[in-house]
């Protein structure tokens, strides 16, 4: 059982911070994050035995993740928010980030992370995880119709309506690149 | 897929977006784009803002779980996880900083107070009375023949005493005062240091300041450019109608009545 532990607790070290962002990025509360993906990690171990490699690991844990997310939502009975430090020490992120970054290219980092946070809260629960899945996961439209349990058309519907918001949402703000241009 | 890409196909456009798409799909959709200027700027604005979307990240905590699994005679034998305690994600010199200010403000409450002497290092605590105040204390008057053989010896005894701490605090004293001019020097070097690293963060801060009241300054302008230019554009396309009106009017009044 020790070594059950052990095992575990190394996959719990890979994916800790994947589950973490993931949930972060759905409920946007971090302190509500760190719980959710703690709680991922006990259900899994306790469903372990359950769990028989039909799907990848990290799917599974994707699953359990967003369940809770689900159930977070649902219990608070609010749509998702996004706490953004309003403080940011751009003089630590600096000196954490090494002379590439300069302090311009933080505060319009910051600046950008801020105005997508707030499109973000736009979205319903399903078009703002389909976009995570997608944008910070890596995940396949089949991967996250899998995890969403819908159409694979219905999860490209919810990309194309989620990105369209964001989209306006950044024009609301004066970022007129998202006005025109062209695929690279 | 139909041999043409139509506009409304949305999900292609968003499997042409995220590459996942077959080659022939893909073929249509390039060959549209190549013809549609909505389709081709809408793609271009999507992948741009796909790019910007990598902005976002989370806190970068520290979460350090860990699965422990409880003794099987324990109370609760069901495993539970563990997190990192709040305070590793506090740096490790405010956390040194902490523990050294809590060991100050012991050291003071408790009175500790450490000396030497021949038999070696001396750690007291608590509240006691002053040094000088005991040793004045010590030689009481007695009553008593007995005692009339000790009081010459004590007297010398306190008399040695004084001597060994006059001596002591004038050796301190000298040693204080020749190490005075390094420690004055390092002292002096310490704050010079503090004083240039306080400038350069204050220079640094304003610099931020003025960077960060620049780029509000500048979004504040696009956004207003962005509003004058539709009222503008609305304002023409006003104006277009109402020439169209006019010139109807000019037309029918110039007609012959039948």
């Amino acid at each position: 059982m020790a070594g059950d532990t052990d095992s575990f607790n190394q996959l719990v070290l890979r994916w800790e911070r994947p589950i973490y962002a993931l949930a972060y990025r759905v409920i946007g509360r971090d302190e509500d994050a760190r719980d959710v993906a703690q709680e991922t990690f006990l259900r899994a171990f306790r469903a372990l035995p359950g769990f028989k490699g039909q799907a990848k690991f990290s799917s599974w844990l994707y699953r359990i993740a967003l369940n809770l997310c689900r159930d977070w939502i649902r219990r608070k009975k609010r749509t998702p928010v996004v706490d953004m430090p309003e403080d940011v020490d751009f003089i630590e992120m600096a000196a954490d980030q090494g002379p590439v970054e300069s302090i311009e290219d933080l505060v319009a980092r910051n600046e950008m992370s801020r105005i997508v946070a707030e499109g973000m809260k736009l979205l319903p629960e399903e078009q703002r995880a389909a976009i995570v899945l997608k944008e910070y996961h890596g995940l396949t439209f089949q991967e996250i119709a899998d995890l969403q349990g819908c159409p694979l058309s219905t999860v490209k519907t919810r990309l194309y309506q989620g990105l369209s918001v964001l989209r306006k949402h950044m024009e609301s703000r004066g970022m007129t690149s998202f006005a025109s241009g062209r695929a690279s | 897929m139909n041999d043409t890409f139509t506009c409304d196909d949305k999900a292609t456009l968003v499997a042409y977006l995220y590459n996942e798409i077959d080659a022939p799909d893909r073929l249509r959709v390039d060959e549209h784009l190549r013809q549609c200027v909505a389709c081709a700027a809408e793609v271009g604005a999507l992948a741009n803002l796909r790019t910007e979307l990598a902005a976002w990240a989370p806190p970068d905590a520290q979460l350090g779980f860990t699965l422990v699994q409880r003794a099987a005679g324990a109370p609760s034998a069901a495993p539970a996880i563990s997190r990192a305690p709040w305070w590793s994600s506090v740096p490790v010199w405010a956390q040194a900083v902490a523990a050294v200010l809590v060991l100050a403000v012991s050291a003071a409450i408790a009175n500790v107070q450490v000396k030497s002497g021949p038999d070696g290092f001396v750690v007291s605590t608590g509240w006691m009375t002053p040094a000088g105040a005991a040793v004045s204390a010590a030689p009481a008057p007695v009553a008593g023949a007995a005692d009339e053989q000790w009081r010459p010896a004590l007297i010398a005894l306190e008399q040695q005493l004084r001597d060994e701490i006059r001596a002591t605090r004038e050796t301190g004293t000298v040693r204080a005062a020749s190490r005075s001019p390094e420690a004055d020097e390092a002292m002096v070097r310490r704050v010079a240091q503090l004083l240039d690293a306080s400038e350069s963060r204050q220079k640094r801060e304003l610099a931020l300041r003025v960077t960060q009241l620049t780029r509000d300054m500048d979004i504040q302008r696009r956004a207003d450019l962005l509003r004058v230019e539709q009222a503008i554009g609305h304002t023409s396309v006003e104006m277009a109608r109402q020439q169209q009106r006019l010139n109807y009017v000019i037309r029918a009044s110039t007609t012959p009545q039948q």
